[in-house]
């Protein structure tokens, strides 16, 4: 269902954001149902960002209904500038009938004012449901200790990141400041989603349990931009079976060692196409294949070895759409501790030049 | 809702991806292939399993029938038929691959030689494509059909599986007519497959709003002090349909509304709003609690059933506006039939937490609207204060279908000067909060037997004790003297108006849905 608007929408003081909040939907009375269940915050310096990010709204509440925060930000300005808008984006729900609508309130901010972004978002969230921050950008040096006090999910595509070492301390510096447990969500994580699923089912029996002990080499294709997506996968995948880096990464491969010292040679290629365009999993004897299909958000999953013919099957392919994205990220739930050993596993591989705009 | 207990060694690449048991490739065979239910059901939930990526690639569905049919007959068949029921639109690219998963097998069920060479053919199905010997035997047939086809599933072996593989059987209801026969049905089920790898399957406990009773009950901690007969007034539970009895008046005339909806759907609706908390979220251990529920419900000797049971049939009417039939002039049922298409019940739980909360239920085709749901009416407040002139009850609401979701009824100050007080409503839809709909419950039941979860499946003892009440019903309305009355009720209208005042004795109503 398309949504119905992508303008700011109504222009209103700062200070009178509830009232006309209530007004609009005093208008709507009959017609709309308001529906809530996060806060959902996003925080961006690009210029442009406030409409882009009131699209990316519209689409994202036709799945989940939050109370969104779209914040442009502008902290090289000198001048002190604070706007605000409120919005309204309605679908018609599923079984028909009312409109449900979700809230968008905006606020551009710059100059100094900046520091107040903490009591800008607080005093307008929904009562009692948590607050997802999205933050857009790179995580700066100085933060306000009290916003991390209340975000309950930090979103984030590490994929974007200059420096992964420098910004991962950030972020690992603002959830150990935080009152209570932060969970790191990172979109290059969630982009990864569907291809893990696609991998891990072939190991789902335990008779296949035997071909993670005979595991050779593994190739990995990604497009460009994408390298530090295809190091989480391998980081997922030694983390998981226990591997630990050997030969750091020359000429995109390295190679990893298994819990009984075994050798598992990775080789990294870039070529055009998905993020994630082909991955190849060889074990000594059946050579497990995830490939994007040519019509492209599904996947062609296989297995195939010298006693055993391949039977290409589909499964649902993660697209890379910020929408996509985030509507995955936001159904998961639940912590995201695999990720964070996955980190751990490629730490010095995402690191040492190997973010994606090093390549 | 627990893990499988075949599943010993966890795939370690599963961690954080799957928050459910995992489901093991394995071979689906139907038996019934070209009927109704797995065009409608079987087929479509299949499909959708493997357009969303829950199905394991390697799974196989063998359709088992007599008609004479080859594998693309039946694909093609079968490809009309997700196209016209699926939940969502059918795309080419996974169908073409899904579809070189379905087989057919055809022979008579009485023909012990198809089952040999059903046999054969899994054991090839298990080389090509890796189903590992797992099998799923699914009886979409009549409870007529089971006793030659569990007779030559174990005389070809099929109803044992290889060490480290697994057989379990999904049996579709009516299971049993009466206590006596879902008895015999047992021990027939029995002599080919153990209770643990029995799947008896009630669709309402698939649904969403039905497994979320226990997430109401147990995950908040608000509704466990008031659970109770101090504070609870009573229960209504209601399934209604505007639909007739169709084209099953053959069956219906056989089952009627007491034996078709009361002793499976409604009875586990009951077992969940009632039942304690279990110990843990195992299969058994939800299945011990809910079986405890059914054997304290009061049973009624042949007196009482006219005190606490309505039993009625449809006359001629209209719904929707448009005049139907009376149920005695439906398609194969007896102009003189006494079947019940609409029961209305005062149970009662004697238990320690439920006693004295009496459990009215309600059942019935051809009402003015379809919908199923479960009312908990909590004791009035004192009437002092602001309760002199009206005294509403909180209610909570647990809507079951359509429009899932949770509603509570408080009492609110309107706004004004005086302290008028008025009912408002706390609603809660699935469909506004979340985007994402519901999967069928067929495709939650399947992947549940995929994955060795019985959790929603019904046990042979909640069977049978569910069948021993009824029994005590049932058995008064036969008996050839003093039978309770059959009563009849206009198709459109809300049931009899015996059953209004079955609750109009207590000083009670239904609740206006």
């Amino acid at each position: 269902m398309a949504a119905e608007t992508f303008s700011l929408g109504q222009s209103v003081e700062l200070n009178a954001i509830s009232r006309e909040l209530k007004k609009l939907w005093q208008e709507g009375e009959g017609a709309m149902t308001r529906a809530s269940l996060i806060n959902l915050a996003i925080y961006s310096e690009k210029p442009d960002s406030l409409e882009k990010n009131t699209q990316l709204i519209a689409r994202i509440t036709e799945d989940h209904a939050c109370r969104a925060l779209v914040i442009g930000a502008n902290p090289k300005s000198k001048e002190n500038r604070v706007e605000a808008w409120i919005n309204a984006h309605c679908h018609v729900g599923r079984a028909g009938g009312k409109q449900v609508c979700s809230e968008q309130i905006s606020f551009l901010l710059e100059g100094p004012c900046i520091k107040f972004l903490p009591s800008i978002v607080f005093s307008h969230l929904d009562s009692d449901l948590p607050l997802y921050l999205w933050w857009q950008d790179d995580f700066p040096k100085e933060m306000d200790p009290q916003l991390w006090t209340w975000v309950d999910r930090l979103i984030f595509d590490s994929r974007d990141w200059k420096d992964f070492d420098a910004q991962m301390r950030l972020v690992e510096t603002a959830e150990q400041e935080a009152r209570q447990r932060i969970v790191l969500c990172d979109l290059n994580w969630t982009r990864l989603d569907k291809v893990r699923y696609a991998i891990a089912q072939f190991f789902d029996h335990p008779a296949s349990h035997h071909h993670f002990a005979k595991m050779e080499n593994i190739t990995v294709n990604f497009a460009s931009g994408f390298k530090s997506t295809a190091i989480l996968l391998i980081g997922w995948l030694a983390a998981q079976l226990k591997w630990k880096t050997n030969q750091q990464q020359m000429n995109g491969s390295c190679r990893f060692l298994d819990a009984n010292g075994r050798k598992i040679d990775i080789e990294l290629r870039e070529k055009a196409g998905d993020p994630i365009a082909e991955v190849v999993l060889n074990s000594r004897d059946i050579k497990f294949r995830v490939a994007p299909a040519k019509c492209g958000d599904l996947l062609e999953v296989s297995r195939s070895g010298e006693n055993e013919a391949a039977l290409p099957q589909m499964m649902p392919a993660q697209s890379n759409d910020p929408v996509d994205l985030m509507t995955q990220e936001l159904l998961r739930g639940g912590p995201h501790r695999v990720y964070l050993h996955a980190i751990e596993s490629v730490r010095g591989l995402l690191s040492r030049g190997d973010s994606p705009n090093r390549h | 809702m627990n893990r499988s207990a075949d599943q010993t060694e966890a795939n370690p690449l599963r961690e954080g991806l799957s928050a459910r048991a995992v489901p093991q490739p394995c071979s689906v065979v139907i038996f019934g292939a070209t009927g109704d239910l797995t065009h409608r059901k079987l087929l479509p939930a299949l499909y959708n399993l493997a357009a969303d990526g829950e199905l394991p690639p390697a799974v196989t569905v063998i359709g088992f029938a007599r008609r004479p049919k080859n594998d693309d007959g039946f694909r093609t068949e079968m490809e009309e038929a997700v196209k016209k029921f699926s939940r969502q639109a059918v795309r080419d690219e996974i169908w073409n691959t899904f579809s070189q998963s379905i087989f057919y097998h055809q022979s008579d069920f009485a023909d012990e030689s198809g089952f040999k060479t059903l046999a054969e053919r899994l054991d090839k199905v298990d080389k090509e494509r890796g189903t590992r010997g797992n099998r799923l035997f699914y009886f979409a047939v009549g409870p007529e059909e089971f006793e030659p086809i569990l007779k030559h599933l174990k005389a070809a072996g099929l109803n044992k599986a290889r060490e480290g593989s697994w057989a379990r059987v999904i049996m579709e209801k009516p299971f049993g007519r009466d206590l006596a026969s879902a008895c015999e049905l047992n021990r027939l089920v029995e002599k080919s497959f153990s209770e643990e790898q029995t799947y008896r399957i009630d669709h309402f406990l698939g649904k969403e709003t039905a497994q979320n009773i226990l997430v109401l009950r147990f995950a908040n901690a608000i509704f466990a002090p008031l659970w109770n007969r101090r504070y609870m007034d009573h229960i209504q539970i209601t399934a209604a349909e505007t639909l007739g009895v169709e084209s099953r008046g053959g069956y219906y005339e056989t089952a009627g509304a007491l034996r078709d909806m009361v002793q499976n759907h409604l009875l586990q609706l009951l077992c969940l709003v009632a039942m304690e908390a279990p110990t843990d979220l195992s299969a058994d251990s939800i299945r011990d609690e809910k079986v405890k529920v059914v054997r304290s419900l009061r049973h009624f000797t042949v007196d009482h059933v006219a005190a606490n049971v309505v039993r009625a049939q449809y006359a001629e009417g209209a719904i929707n506006g448009q005049p139907v039939p009376a149920y005695r002039k439906e398609e194969k049922v007896d102009p003189k039939s006494m079947t019940d298409t609409f029961v209305a019940l005062r149970l009662h739980i004697d238990n320690w937490r439920f006693w004295s909360v009496p459990v009215y239920m309600r059942v019935g085709k051809r009402l003015p609207k379809s919908a199923t749901e479960i009312s908990i009416h909590f004791k009035k407040a004192p009437m002092v204060l602001f309760n002199r002139e009206t005294n509403e009850a909180n209610v909570l609401v647990i809507r079951i279908q359509p429009d899932e979701g949770i509603s509570l009824r408080i009492q609110a100050k309107m706004p004004g000067a005086s302290f008028r007080i008025e009912p408002v409503k706390m609603d809660f839809h699935y469909g506004t909060s979340f985007g994402k709909a519901s999967p069928e419950a067929y495709e939650r039941l399947l992947l549940d037997a995929m994955s060795g979860d019985a959790t929603l499946f019904a046990r042979r003892d909640e069977v049978e004790e569910a069948w021993a009440f009824i029994d005590t019903i049932e058995n008064a309305w036969s008996a050839k003297k003093n039978a309770p009355d059959l009563y009849f009720y206009p198709a459109g209208s809300w049931g009899p108006d015996e059953a209004d005042e079955l609750l109009a004795r207590d000083g009670r109503a239904w609740r206006r849905l």
